[in-house]
């Protein structure tokens, strides 16, 4: 798939991107295995596998805003997270990993993907600073790689954010304003 | 099994020796993950066990990959610098004035492997020659038909376009495509990627006025090697350019060769009479 | 070296500390102007795009508007990998654009290019 700015204009009726269409799962995880392979380690392998969360999951998130908007979110176990962090900083991790550099570890980590995956979707868009925490309910318009990292489960959604966009012609004579 | 201060040492000391390269401390868990898979494909269960075994033992295959595993990873592009920035410097300059104004210069990258090499090349021309698809052409040749395909195809990942691409010329020259950059179609037409056996009779193909032949001479026995360069050299033009990688040189193997200073690196060029 | 994230700037930073760099770290654009503002100008600055209070671009254009600075060199280290977005920064004075996730040997190849690596290659 190849985007950026192709001069290509949608117009009102067109309906909205839907992330489907844009992006599929194996792309997803190809551009989280060649951050893994960089940042985590060279055989760090990312399997596409689905696993099973623990009951304390953490996720780290991006949103993009442009021509599509949702956001990129990486979900793990708080275990998991630890290990990545510490991976991430090799032999300068220090010997107790707090929460902030675990948090910061997956931040970044959802930034580069992020990044990655919002130069593969039509722009131009802007990237936010990655959150923490429990990450927004994912929708319908999802894509969503179910990965296994060291045996542990790690999964990426590209999911868009509900109402955003809209058509301003389009009926919305039911719906209760917030 | 971790790796012993002994097997380290006795690592970072073979590494020094046979490149510019110096492992500092605190990287034994680099040489572990690159030396893993060579020990695995001996047998072995682990890194300190292979490299014990080369050490009380040597052989040049495994001394000259663990050196390998530990020099280079994936392939950049401008590799060691001066080999490349002596063309637009020296040597295209010197092949323009000596040929006629519709000859085609002809460049050989005898061992393009994913095409980092070429398209550097075709890069460098393409900036420095007004005309450089019509003056140029440039032949890439890999011993595994994937390696040509991938030349062909002119695709990179992120990771391989990060390694010694400087950003203005990727913006010059790439295109996104997905979440790979693919080389512009003109430098494409520059280059023809075709498979070719350096260690076999060679195809009718040149007369080539530069050669690049780096790093890969290594990987063959001293009479191999000089089949190899007489092989290049009668592909050449006479007042042609060779060049070799940082650390070869054809002193010893073959002493037809004249070796010229370019830039801080050498160039070898076929001496008259021999 | 400058960027939100601490993880990276600890990553970066000891890249650069092996080659025997001295290495002050900032958290934003802002508080890197406020170090070179402070009379330490390094020969190199490592940059992040998106970073709260000011960011990488915003942090460029005011480097490279200051004739002081001139000498310091800048490399942005980003996941923007748009080609728009690197033509946008060298456009604002980048000299050199790493793009997230990149390898030790990465930066590496980008100091040799720019002149800065120190003889004998470390790893």
């Amino acid at each position: 798939m190849s985007f950026g700015d192709t001069g290509e204009r949608r117009r009102a009726s067109d309906g909205p991107l839907l992330i489907s269409g844009l992006i599929d799962e194996e792309t997803v995880r190809s551009i989280a295995q060649e951050a893994w392979s960089a940042l985590v380690g060279e055989c760090e392998f990312l399997v596409p596998q689905p696993g099973e969360l623990p009951a304390d999951p953490v996720s780290a998130w991006v949103e993009v805003v442009g021509p599509w908007t949702g956001a990129v979110v990486l979900t793990c176990g708080r275990s998991t997270a630890e290990q990545l962090s510490r991976e991430l900083l090799k032999e300068h991790a220090p010997s107790v990993l707090d929460d902030e550099d675990i948090e910061d570890g997956l931040g970044e980590l959802a930034n580069v993907v992020g990044g990655n995956v919002k130069a593969v979707l039509p722009g131009p868009s802007v990237l936010g600073l990655p959150e923490v925490g429990t990450a927004p309910q994912a929708r319908a318009d999802t894509v969503r790689a179910d990965l296994l990292w060291r045996g542990q489960s790690l999964t990426i959604s590209v999911q868009g954010s509900a109402g955003a966009l809209t058509d301003p012609h389009e009926n919305h004579e039911n719906e209760v304003p917030l | 099994m971790t790796l012993t201060a002994t097997s380290f040492d006795w690592v970072r000391a073979l590494v020094h020796k046979e490149s510019a390269i110096v492992l500092q401390p605190g990287k034994e868990y680099l040489v572990e993950a690159r030396l893993l898979p060579i020990a695995r494909e001996k047998g072995l269960g682990d890194v300190s066990q292979f490299v014990e075994n080369v050490r009380h033992r040597p052989d040049a295959d495994s001394t000259r990959r663990i050196v390998e595993a530990l020099t280079t990873n994936e392939t950049s592009w401008f590799r060691d610098g001066d080999p490349f920035t002596a063309l637009t410097s020296t040597v295209v300059p010197s092949l323009l004035a000596a040929r006629g104004p519709n000859e085609r210069l002809q460049i050989w990258s005898a061992a393009c492997s994913s095409g980092q090499e070429p398209y550097t090349i075709a890069m460098l021309l393409e900036d420095a020659l007004p005309d450089a698809t019509r003056r140029v052409s440039i032949t890439a040749t890999d011993l595994s038909r994937a390696m040509v395909e991938r030349t062909r195809a002119g695709r990179f990942s992120q990771l391989e376009i990060n390694r010694g691409l400087p950003a203005p010329m990727l913006v010059r020259h790439f295109t996104r495509v997905g979440s790979e950059w693919e080389v512009s179609a003109p430098l494409r037409r520059i280059v023809t990627a075709k498979q070719c056996n350096l260690a076999a009779p060679l195809p009718r193909m040149g007369p080539f006025d530069v050669v690049y032949l780096r790093n890969v001479l290594i990987y063959f026995d001293l009479p191999t090697k000089q089949a190899i360069l007489r092989g290049v050299r009668a592909l050449m033009r006479p007042d042609g350019w060779l060049f070799l990688g940082a650390a070869e040189t054809t002193l010893g193997v073959d002493d037809s060769w004249e070796r010229v200073a370019v830039g801080r690196s050498s160039a070898y060029r076929p001496l008259k009479g021999k | 070296m400058i960027d939100d994230s601490k993880v990276m700037r600890r990553i970066v930073a000891g890249i650069l500390e092996d080659l025997g760099y001295e290495v002050q770290q900032a958290g934003h654009g802002r508080e890197g102007l406020d170090v070179l503002d402070g009379g330490w100008v390094p020969e190199l600055v490592c940059v992040d795009w998106n970073m709260p209070v000011m960011d990488g671009l915003q942090f460029v254009s005011a480097v490279r508007s200051n004739p002081a600075w001139r000498q310091v060199t800048i490399m942005m280290i980003t996941s923007e990998s748009e080609h728009c977005q690197i033509v946008r920064a060298l456009a604002a004075g980048a000299h050199e654009y790493v793009i997230k996730p990149f390898t030790a040997d990465a930066i590496r190849d980008k100091l040799a290019l720019l002149g800065l690596l120190p003889q004998g290659v470390v790893l």
